[in-house]
């Protein structure tokens, strides 16, 4: 049985989840490994919701904002971007590969793009299988 | 919590869904959710029997809360919230999972998409538990508009509000109403007088009982937010001493427009050196004392036209002022018109032709003789004084691009077409009214394409060149445009708030202030005598950079709080 | 042993001392515990045994009061012996209430911190190969060491604890005021915290008792280390481009760092009701960098060395993802 990653997407409702629902509105085919959980504002994206996502059983979590300058709050998606290099930085020293956590500037214009990385961070996370974390936590807990 | 009766409507939505995706199935699993007290699917959930089913079972149920699973939130949510308020309850306490743009229509494994749809129902039943019952609010709105700039946008704008019943306050920084199509004798493409226009939307304002025209005034303050502002224009009184007023308003339009680059950055044009190296404003005055002649009197028998002066230029401003083309064709025309029997040249790198009527312009511009001669951006002419010999006083050097050829224009007049560029006073408006400005100074609208009068800031708005280089049919119309929006608005006499927005619990507000300056809409204050940050719900957007932000955890995004957020997480990868 | 006076143990865990310090550092106050209470156990200051708490029947203690983490089955052993007997139980300090500083060694795999605590280190004699073993037999005796997990754990996520004090150490004062409460509580002079309460400590974030100034203006071009700039006294550090963690964590120690100088650390733990002061720390110190572009944004993060120790100082055990999970 190929492993199936399941990937917990967070979309701000004026670009990213508009441009996901015109994949939807072209009939645009993807990956079914993205879970959608709809924000108003990437701004709004704590770095929490990332580790939670992660603790919870994510293989992967996929960020996605409107691209700088078209914020439709203004400024919302640069403070996505100031706080993004540091939660990576993070993760990496959590051991959380590389691949598992991604941003990517969408706008509601671009349905096949986010086809596109759906499909393309599905079969990379595919790649890395599992993520470690849980298994991790719960055979630490077995030794004692 | 416990007695909590969550309902959920699987929609097939005709076969969009249920080709794809196995409704039955995900009812199955949602079934076992703690809370869940019923369970169902239908054809058409938005049909009028579909909605009358969701109230139906509300009353049977005791429903709390409805989760319907369909197409996406942003096509039916308001719908499935009216139905809730219908059935008596808050509209609030649905939540919509997006099982057909982001599932059925997507994927063509029914297997993987149920088992998708199944986790989305489910998170959206864990997220509802946590919904909260939101209420929308009102405050007055305040049907006074200020108008800062007595231009041609400013005066328009003014205008459709003072017809509509409503008081304008008009405040000019100089002495007279006009701007910068007062400085103009004709305007492009139909060479209509820019007098003739101007008197008449000069006559109407100052004749207009709803409009008080404030000249040499500034706006020195802005206080309160949209539907209740108090701004305090200062004035000069009879001796000359400033005096300050307060006005209330609800609304205001910047319509502050542009000034002119300044040629004499460009060295190798010789502005101010060459005598008869003029701007194009200074043509117009020429043009409206209605003799054009050079700096010694004479009528100029060869007149060069150099476009984008300032313009496209990557050392002084990279945007194209947008207008220059067509008024140049239109100096061809004067020039012609007012010298007979003078060469014209038109140096350009493009022709920028765009508007109603323009290209018919150009094409007629051509037919009246214009010498047109092309050259490379950064690839700019040069002009120098001529010789005792030639029979011009300068001439321009020009690697024109059509032919190949360098040539060497004569000029006993040039007239440098230059650009457009943001007011020095622009910092100081932006700061006053909380706007913000783009890299190049002009002030930036809600969205570029879909928002182009209104600002971040709710109840400012921007019309006229002050946005961005533009002619006057389009500074009119981002005019009229303003109008209209504060129109509807005041048409209402309230502003309804959205239930949606930001709160600071002050018990935990430490006063940090990290979130002051984050939020595009400056709704958040700091109490400085309390040392807890507020906002102001009624500017409030809701884009919640402020609640992932604030290191407390103290603000609250209604309707998209941590705990919402936390259980669509868990519910998506259970 | 009078009938009437609380029974109490105080024990240490993955510790440094420093909270049974503080507890000392209490001065006079010392004395009303020994007034009030018998101490059972108290290897900084009393004698004890293992069995002296082993023979009690359940609930004996009134409180158990013990800080650290656990980092090997002695220190679980322990928590859960001391729940066992006790009627209240306190998670006392950053480690026991956090993980603290040994919970940053979760950041390393257990064999890379044996291979070099032993094996690697310079300053072990060459060639050792010499590595602690749980169980081993000499001369007819069966010995036994502590197993050392592979992860440093908060006493909850071992034991259910009834309140926690946090700090490292929990200030003095706040100690005073921490046991007080607690005594008051079981001698019925007062209604005892709801459980799970954190005690000894406020309800907002240091700043609400920072002295310095906080501006609306916060924006940074680069972060600076304490030694590298001459700071303004008076202003806040953050708007100075030092890292200071105190708009993420909970005040009660009386703000000294900041008040010398230093920045705040994050001992005490984060504000009431977050999940993770590390992903807070981060949203803050991304709240005011000055840039966007990507490129510059980056730049800046490199005067900002090793921020996941700055994140998650004392709090890797209680993060959501709790340890390093490389391969």
């Amino acid at each position: 049985m190929t492993f199936e990653p399941k990937i917990v997407g967070f979309l701000c409702n004026w670009c990213s989840y508009t441009g996901a629902d015109l994949a939807g509105t072209s009939r645009i085919h993807y990956a079914p490994n993205v879970r959608i959980i709809r924000v108003m504002c990437s701004a709004r994206i704590d770095p929490t919701f990332v580790l939670k996502a992660l603790h919870d059983g994510a293989d992967g979590v996929l960020i996605c904002g409107c691209h700088p300058g078209d914020c439709h709050y203004s400024e919302g998606n640069y403070k996505m971007m100031r706080r993004y290099p540091m939660l990576k930085s993070l993760l990496a020293d959590y051991g959380i590969e590389d691949e598992r956590v991604r941003l990517e500037w969408v706008s509601a214009s671009e349905g096949q793009r986010f086809a596109d990385i759906v499909n393309d961070m599905t079969e990379r996370v595919r790649a890395l299988g599992p993520s470690p974390v849980k298994a991790a936590l719960e055979a630490d807990l077995a030794e004692r | 919590m416990d007695d909590l009766k969550i309902g959920v409507f699987v929609c097939n939505c005709g076969t969009n869904i249920a080709k794809v995706i196995d409704c039955d199935a995900v009812i199955d699993s949602v079934e076992r959710l703690p809370y869940v007290a019923v369970a169902r699917t239908y054809k058409y959930m938005c049909s009028d029997p579909g909605q009358d089913m969701i109230q139906a079972d509300i009353e049977e149920y005791g429903l709390d809360r409805v989760v319907v699973a369909a197409c996406s939130p942003r096509m039916h949510e308001p719908t499935f919230r009216k139905a809730l308020q219908k059935a008596g309850l808050n509209p609030y306490f649905l939540e919509m999972a997006n099982i057909r743009e982001q599932c059925s229509w997507v994927h063509d494994d029914p297997v993987a998409a149920t088992e998708k749809a199944a986790a989305l129902t489910a998170a959206a039943v864990m997220r509802v538990a946590h919904h909260e019952a939101l209420e929308r609010r009102s405050v007055d709105m305040c049907p006074n508009t200020l108008v800062i700039g007595g231009g041609i946008a400013g005066m328009s704008a003014a205008l459709d509000l003072a017809d509509a019943g409503n008081r304008v306050y008009l405040a000019e920084r100089s002495d007279h109403l006009g701007g910068n199509v007062a400085r103009a004798d004709l305007t492009a493409p139909y060479l209509d007088s820019a007098r003739d226009m101007l008197t008449e939307r000069v006559t109407r304002v100052v004749e207009h009982p709803n409009i008080d025209v404030l000249l040499e005034s500034q706006v020195r303050k802005v206080d309160g937010f949209v539907g209740n502002f108090k701004t305090t224009i200062r004035a000069k009184a009879d001796d000359g001493a400033p005096v300050d007023s307060v006005y209330d308003v609800g609304s205001i339009i910047v319509c502050t427009g542009y000034k002119e680059f300044d040629a004499s950055r460009i060295t190798h044009y010789g502005y101010g050196k060459l005598p008869n190296v003029v701007t194009s404003f200074e043509l117009e005055k020429m043009l409206r004392a209605g003799r054009v002649t050079t700096k010694e009197g004479k009528a100029p028998q060869y007149v060069a036209i150099i476009h984008c002066v300032g313009s496209r230029n990557l050392e002084f401003h990279a945007y194209c002022s947008r207008v220059c083309c067509m008024t140049a064709l239109k100096y061809a025309h004067e020039v012609k018109s007012a010298v007979p029997g003078a060469y014209v040249s038109d140096i350009y790198i493009d022709m920028h032709a765009f508007g109603k009527g323009m290209e018919d312009f150009y094409r007629r511009s051509s037919e009246i003789k214009t010498l047109f001669l092309m050259y490379e951006k950064n690839d700019y002419p040069v002009i120098r004084k001529a010789d005792a010999t030639d029979d011009c006083d300068m001439l321009i050097e020009v690697n024109e691009t059509l032919s190949g050829e360098t040539i060497e224009m004569p000029a006993d007049l040039v007239v440098l077409m230059v650009g457009m560029e943001a007011r020095e006073d622009s910092e100081e408006v932006a700061h006053l009214v909380n706007i913000s400005r783009d890299k190049d100074g002009w002030f930036i609208e809600s969205h570029p394409k879909l928002d182009p009068v209104a600002t971040t800031t709710d109840g400012v708005y921007i019309a006229g060149a002050c946005q961005a280089p533009k002619d006057i049919p389009d500074s009119v119309a981002q005019a009229r445009a303003a109008a209209a929006r504060i129109l509807a608005r005041t048409a209402l006499g309230k502003i309804d708030i959205d239930a949606v927005f930001a709160e600071v619990d002050e018990d935990k507000c430490s006063g940090c202030r990290m979130c002051n300056e984050l939020c595009p809409y400056v709704a958040i204050e700091f109490d400085l005598e309390k040392r807890r940050s507020h906002v102001i719900s009624a500017l409030c957007k809701a884009c919640g950079a402020c609640v992932a932000a604030c290191p407390s955890g103290a603000i609250t995004a209604r309707h998209f709080t941590d705990k919402q957020i936390f259980s669509e997480i868990e519910g998506v990868l259970a | 042993m009078a009938e009437d006076k609380l029974q109490i143990a105080i024990y240490w865990g993955a510790a440094c001392g420093g909270c049974d310090v503080s507890i000392l550092d209490t001065d006079a106050f010392i004395l009303e515990i020994d007034k009030a209470a018998d101490i059972r156990l108290w290897p900084i200051a009393t004698d004890g045994k293992y069995k002296d708490i082993e023979a009690l029947a359940d609930g004996d203690l009134d409180v158990a009061i013990m800080s650290g983490a656990v980092r090997n089955s002695e220190n679980e052993r322990m928590a859960h012996l001391l729940r066992q007997k006790s009627k209240v139980f306190v998670a006392y300090g950053s480690c026991a209430y956090m993980g603290g500083i040994p919970s940053l060694a979760n950041l390393v795999p257990r064999e890379e911190i044996i291979k070099r605590a032993y094996l690697s280190n310079a300053s072990l004699e060459p060639g050792n190969t010499t590595v602690p073993r749980p169980r081993t037999s000499l001369n007819g005796y069966d010995l036994e060491l502590p197993e050392f997990y592979a992860r440093v754990y908060k006493l909850d996520q071992v034991v259910d604890v009834d309140y926690y004090v946090p700090g490292c150490p929990p200030q003095p004062g706040q100690a005073q005021i921490a046991i007080t409460a607690l005594v008051q509580a079981l001698t019925g002079q007062a209604e005892a915290p709801a459980k799970g309460s954190v005690v000894g400590a406020y309800e907002r974030a240091l700043c609400d008792d920072c002295k310095r100034t906080k501006a609306e203006e916060k924006k940074v071009k680069r972060f600076y280390r304490p030694w590298e700039i001459m700071q303004d006294p008076d202003v806040c550090l953050m708007e100075q481009g030092m890292l200071c963690a105190g708009s993420a964590t909970r005040s009660g120690c009386g703000v000294r760092c900041p008040d010398s100088g230093i920045p705040c650390r994050g001992c005490y733990g984060p504000a009431p009701g977050v999940v993770d002061q590390g992903a807070k720390l981060l949203s803050a110190v991304a709240s005011i960098i000055d840039s966007k572009d990507a490129e510059d944004i980056d730049e800046i993060l490199l005067t900002l060395p090793d921020f996941t120790s700055f994140a998650n100082r004392y709090s890797v055990a209680a993060s959501p993802l709790q340890r390093s999970h490389r391969r």
